[in-house]
């Protein structure tokens, strides 16, 4: 007896966009934690060491944030304005902030009240970070000047004047404690050497600069100003490497994936979007609520924190993969892997005779019914809501054996109303899909051929069929304008025939459709 | 009568003159002052202040009706002097920069101008009821007695730690309240501090007497209201002093802007309220003070204001008087540049009225009676109009022929978000037909733009707003206007979407016809443009194959369907038409139970063995199927059944 061979369900391509590596590790995060803060989160900073916590500015506050806390587990309310740019010192004791009414204040992060007050600026401080040996501060402000301080002192110890406009991002070199650069609304992005008292390196970025950002080698240095974000060669001298024009507003975060493989670009188009530090290709997006003003990654990607402008700070921290798993596990316990192996892996000897057991199949439903022949129930099963709405692709396998089999017309036939709406509602719901639709222009016109008799007797009915020639009239008059598209194509290709030859006769030949175009595009050709 | 006056530069002045209520004076954004007649309802006065953009005017008070000839203040006017009692003349406008202006409506010009005593603006300015002096209070935190025969300071104390953002005199003319900090109630004989108040926490920017002072001084209550705050408070004066907190509170919708009251002179006295809040609504209320109630007051009536269109919108009211009656209340509303006053009757038993108003035909009705002495310069619609007062305000003056456009002006100078002006575009492209093409350029360079920005950032709700667009002009043109660099990623976008359901995708082929049409030659210059397109061209190849047998399904549908849809129509029409076929279709009514019998074994004729068991169940399926359809389709097929057989009968002819 020859075995049953269960329906084949075709694979079909997912349309739309493609899915790569990427996409699944950035979409592997958990639906986002929101937390509403005061005022729009102007600085997001993760602490460097663990737990890396992680300092919000908003408003007049600074909260710090454990790594799975929804509640602030310190805040820092001492400011009389608003404070800017809260930042963690390498070992992850200090906290810097800047304010609106230009003091600079430093906390100890167990503390509650600044230990230093860094007076001096005239305008409000945008920029605070420290240096790489932990000692100094660097500052910058819209008085236009940035400014280093030492720390045990609060004294200021030089001060920039280079800048002819705002000051309001900046980063210090983790590698040379002299090196720091800052960018300025005046279009500029500066390079300073503590040690030579003025600026090394200009590069003009060409728009306010709202970010800057270091590779971790600090070869390379990120910029984002105005809609573009642009990277820099700082070992050739501020050489422009890269501009990348993704967003449709002003870009106002950078942030780097922590392996460095991908550069996070945030902006008021609230959008975020994840870019291959290889190609510099977009690989990635995502879509937030609201304008974005700031963009903070945890250490390894566990978690994404941004900032809007509408107060809220959103929270996505990554799916553990252990997590789901043990979860899955407390649901149901399964029987161990060795019950399943059980003998199987067992390796006859040379002397062994092999006895064969026949493996039982596991059918499905389906295909029970179609082994039985019950061809009208093996219709039904392939029509189940669920079936229908989630796996079309199962009911057209179905449908397809059965036009193989040529018993196709008596599974469609002999339904009653219930049974028909059911199958018009499926044609029509499937009928466009360019893939589906060989298959149901037969079925369909077996059902009229069937069911034309019936016709008037039911609303409902006559409704759906209705419905359906309404739409083949749309789907024709679509492929009409598609075909006078195919025609303005053809003349294109025909016309850029000279330099391709090969591909475009290729196509000429598949294309059996427009067999009046090519001689439409001969004297084109001429012309041309 | 400066119900408001408060320090929120918000709220602009607008106030009834006492008594008569004849006049509304109004202070608009543009820092002119206008006065209309609420009889006529066309604007009486207008006045210009010399400083009217540098200092806005803050505050308006009526002075207190008096016969002309009483003050000696007024020996100027005598000459003029009107003979009408009780005539409200005098207004006293408190500006920004510090000084208070005394304008007189009778001449029509600035009376006098009181100045030197504040050095920060004057947040309110209040008449003391019998003598003729003026309380100012300002960001300065004092208060000022002006003396207005003299017209200089009668005496200056500092009120407060804060602004003084309120001031109210008694009715009596013996206590005055003034709100900073705190409110204070000062006796005004020995200026000294006679009570304190606390409770608000934002600036009080409303305080009125809501009594008399009545023999036993326990009865004298006074009601405020805050900024950001949506309850007045009434505070009762007691003897024993155990008025710490206040006895009564009304709820509103929104913070007030305008209130209006009759004071009660009895306990048994209801007191009435009007109050018109932030958001354009009334609220009426009556009560009666007697003592301390525990929960807050709804009004008793609601007023709301919309416009007759189809879809209406509100219209904010600005100010109301109650009228000597309970039920009659004088209204004003509409824009601040061009109010409309009405008197109207409320039906109080109801506890929400809502009102419509043809505001645009009013509007132009009080525009053709504009007076003549006032000029208003004719602004293009190049120019822009810097006023005082908010920023982002505008309030452009338009000649008197655009006047019912004004409105529409207000609402468009406003800022719009990229959503909001899409939103724009889409009406004016599906309401413009014979429009100029100007505008319709102007439209698509936008779109243009927008196509751009969201293929760039790749944003989902912008192309979509963008593709949605169903005028072939539109699109026409956002195509051409489309730089080079943006064709390649417009093309790819389009292929990603014709591959849906062919009511959304007719519209993609639209756009993608446009781009091959106007970008010919830049598609055919692209060196690689085989490989560019190929995945278009396969995908439309591979969907235009089901092209013939599609036509031919959609003739069949379209015969049957006709078919019925004749059925149907002929079955519309009468009975009498069917006698004549009927007796034809007998004849031949063997036949078609012939045909009937063929059909059976023809379907089954394939799979004998097999369909057996089937074939039963069809049998009982088709049985089920006539009961199923028996008790409700019994009727029908009756009445169809000719028409069914007609059917047949043509089916097989084919």
């Amino acid at each position: 007896m020859a075995s049953f061979k269960p329906t084949k369900i075709q694979v079909y391509p997912k349309l739309g966009e493609k899915v790569t590596q990427d996409t699944l590790y950035w979409k592997n995060y958990k639906a986002p934690v929101q937390i509403k803060e005061f005022g729009a989160v102007t600085s997001i900073d993760f602490s460097p060491v663990t737990p890396h916590n992680f300092a919000v500015t908003a408003f007049t506050r600074i909260h710090i944030y454990g790594p799975f806390s929804q509640e602030p587990v310190k805040s820092f309310t001492r400011f009389k304005d608003t404070a800017y740019c809260g930042r963690f010192r390498s070992d992850g004791q200090l906290l810097v902030a800047g304010c609106e009414d230009s003091v600079v204040r430093l906390f100890d992060v167990s503390g509650k009240v600044a230990l230093r007050l860094f007076k001096g600026h005239t305008k409000a401080v945008h920029l605070t970070d420290f240096t790489s040996d932990r000692y100094q501060i660097l500052t910058g402000s819209d008085d236009y000047t940035c400014r280093l301080w030492d720390i045990p002192n609060a004294t200021e110890l030089t001060t920039y004047r280079e800048h002819t406009d705002y000051i309001r991002c900046g980063v210090t070199s983790k590698l040379n404690r002299d090196l720091f650069i800052t960018g300025s609304y005046d279009h500029t992005v500066k390079l300073f050497d503590a040690r030579v008292e003025k600026s090394v390196i200009t590069m003009d970025h060409g728009q306010p600069v709202e970010s800057v950002l270091l590779y971790p080698s600090e070869g390379l240095l990120v910029s984002a100003g105005g809609r573009h974000v642009k990277v820099w060669d700082l070992l050739k001298g501020g050489q422009p490497l890269v501009s990348l024009k993704n967003h449709h507003k002003t870009v106002t975060s950078l942030a780097l994936s922590s392996n460095g493989q991908r550069l996070l670009s945030a902006s008021l188009d609230r959008h975020v979007k994840v870019y291959s530090t290889t190609n510099y290709k977009v690989v990635h997006n995502f879509d937030y609520a609201a304008s974005i003003l700031s963009l903070a990654l945890a250490p390894d990607d566990e978690s994404i924190v941004v900032g809007m402008t509408n107060s809220i700070l959103s929270i996505k921290h990554r799916k553990n993969q252990e997590d789901s798993k043990e979860i899955a596990g407390q649901q149901r316990r399964r029987p161990s892997y060795r019950v399943f192996v059980k003998g199987k892996n067992y390796v006859p000897k040379q002397d062994d005779y092999l006895v064969s057991k026949p493996v039982k199949e596991h059918l499905a439903k389906y295909d029970k019914q179609l082994r039985r022949f019950n061809v009208s129930k093996a219709l039904d099963t392939a029509l189940e809501t669920w079936i229908r709405f989630r796996k079309p692709e199962i009911t057209m396998a179905v449908i397809k054996e059965l036009d193989r089999r040529g018993t196709l017309k008596n599974a469609l036939a002999g339904r009653d109303e219930r049974g028909l709406s059911q199958l018009l509602n499926f044609l029509i719901g499937n009928f466009v899909d360019a893939r589906f639709t060989p298959v149901l222009v037969t079925a369909a016109e077996m059902i009229l051929d069937i069911y034309q008799s019936i016709i008037g007797q039911s609303p409902l009915v006559d409704r759906q069929l209705l419905r359906l020639q309404d739409l083949v009239e749309k789907e024709i008059d679509y492929q009409k304008e598609l075909l006078e598209v195919l025609g303005m194509l053809d003349t294109m290709f025909a016309s850029s025939l000279p330099r391709k030859e090969v591909p475009c006769s290729g196509i000429g030949k598949s294309n059996g459709l427009t067999q009046g175009e090519p001689s439409t595009s001969k004297p084109q050709l001429q012309v041309t | 009568m400066a119900a408001d006056g408060g320090s929120s530069s918000l709220q602009l002045p607008c106030v009834f003159s006492p008594k008569s209520r004849q006049f509304l004076a109004l202070c608009a954004q543009d820092g002119r002052l206008r006065i209309w007649n609420t009889d006529s309802k066309t604007l009486h006065q207008e006045y210009v202040p010399s400083a009217h953009l540098s200092a806005t005017c803050t505050c308006i008070a009526w002075g207190p009706c008096r016969t002309v000839k009483e003050g000696p203040q007024r020996k100027k006017r005598k000459s003029e002097a009107v003979q009408v009692e009780e005539k409200a003349d005098l207004l006293a406008m408190g500006t920004a920069a510090g000084t208070v202006l005394i304008y007189s409506t009778a001449k029509g010009a600035l009376h006098c101008t009181l100045d030197g005593a504040h050095s920060g603006g004057v947040n309110c300015v209040q008449w003391h009821p019998e003598e003729s002096l003026l309380y100012s209070g300002s960001d300065d935190t004092n208060i000022v007695e002006w003396d207005l025969q003299t017209g200089k300071t009668r005496s200056k104390w500092k009120a407060d730690r804060a602004a003084v953002t309120s001031l109210c005199v008694s009715p009596d003319g013996k206590l005055l309240l003034s709100a900073g900090h705190i409110i204070k109630m000062w006796d005004l004989d020995t200026k000294e501090v006679y009570r304190k108040f606390t409770g608000h926490s934002t600036a009080v920017t409303t305080l009125r007497f809501a009594t008399t002072r009545p023999p036993d001084s326990n009865g004298l209550y006074f009601l405020s209201g805050a900024a950001h705050d949506r309850l007045l408070s009434v505070w009762q004066v007691r003897e024993d002093g155990k008025d710490k907190n206040s006895v009564v509170s009304f709820t509103l919708t929104d913070e007030p802007q305008h209130i209006d009251l009759v004071t009660s002179n009895s306990k048994e006295e209801a007191v009435r309220l009007a109050v018109v809040c932030k958001d354009g609504q009334l609220h009426l209320f009556e009560h009666f003070l007697n003592g301390p109630c525990k929960k807050p007051l709804s009004p008793s009536c609601t007023v709301q204001m919309s416009d007759t269109k189809e879809s209406p919108m509100p219209i904010p009211l600005l100010a109301a008087v109650l009228g000597a009656d309970t039920r009659t209340v004088m209204l004003a509303y509409g824009s601040h540049l061009q109010p409309v006053m009405e008197k109207v009757e409320i039906n109080t038993a109801e506890r929400h009225v809502c009102l419509t108003r043809d505001v645009q035909t009013t509007l132009s009705l009080s525009m053709e009676t504009t007076v003549s002495k006032v000029k208003t310069p004719i602004v293009n619609a190049k120019s822009k109009v810097l006023v005082p007062g908010l920023p982002g305000h505008q309030a452009p003056l338009k000649g008197t022929s655009q006047g019912s456009e004004k409105r529409k002006k207000d609402t468009d100078t406003k800022e719009m978000s990229i959503a909001e002006r899409l939103g724009e575009i889409d009406l004016s492209t599906i309401s413009e037909k014979g429009a100029s093409k100007g505008t319709a350029s102007l439209q698509t360079d936008n779109f243009a733009v927008l196509l751009v920005q969201g293929l760039e950032s790749n944003d989902a709700s912008i192309l979509n707003k963008v593709f949605q667009t169903r005028k072939d002009m539109v699109i026409k043109k956002t195509v051409a206007r489309l730089p080079l660099s943006a064709v390649l990623p417009l093309v790819e976008e389009l292929t990603k979407r014709l591959q849906g359901h062919p009511f959304t995708a007719a519209l993609m082929v639209r756009w993608l016809k446009a781009v091959l049409m106007h970008h010919t030659s830049y598609l055919a210059s692209l060196p690689d443009l085989v490989t560019q397109l190929g995945v278009l061209y396969h995908m439309i190849e591979s969907r235009v194959k089901m092209f013939h047998k599609l036509t031919k399904l959609h003739g069949k549908l379209y015969l049957l369907m006709t078919q019925m849809a004749t059925s149907d129509s002929s079955k519309m029409v009468s009975d009498v038409d069917h006698t004549a076929k009927l007796v034809y279709e007998d004849e031949s009514s063997d036949e078609d139970e012939a045909s009937g019998d063929e059909g059976l074994p023809d379907e089954d004729s394939d799979h004998w063995e097999e369909d057996e068991a089937v074939e039963e169940a069809m049998t009982e399926d088709n049985q089920e199927e006539s009961e199923d359809e028996d008790p409700d389709s019994r009727t029908e097929s009756k009445a169809n059944g000719e028409e069914d057989m007609e059917h047949e009968n043509e089916s097989e002819e084919e």
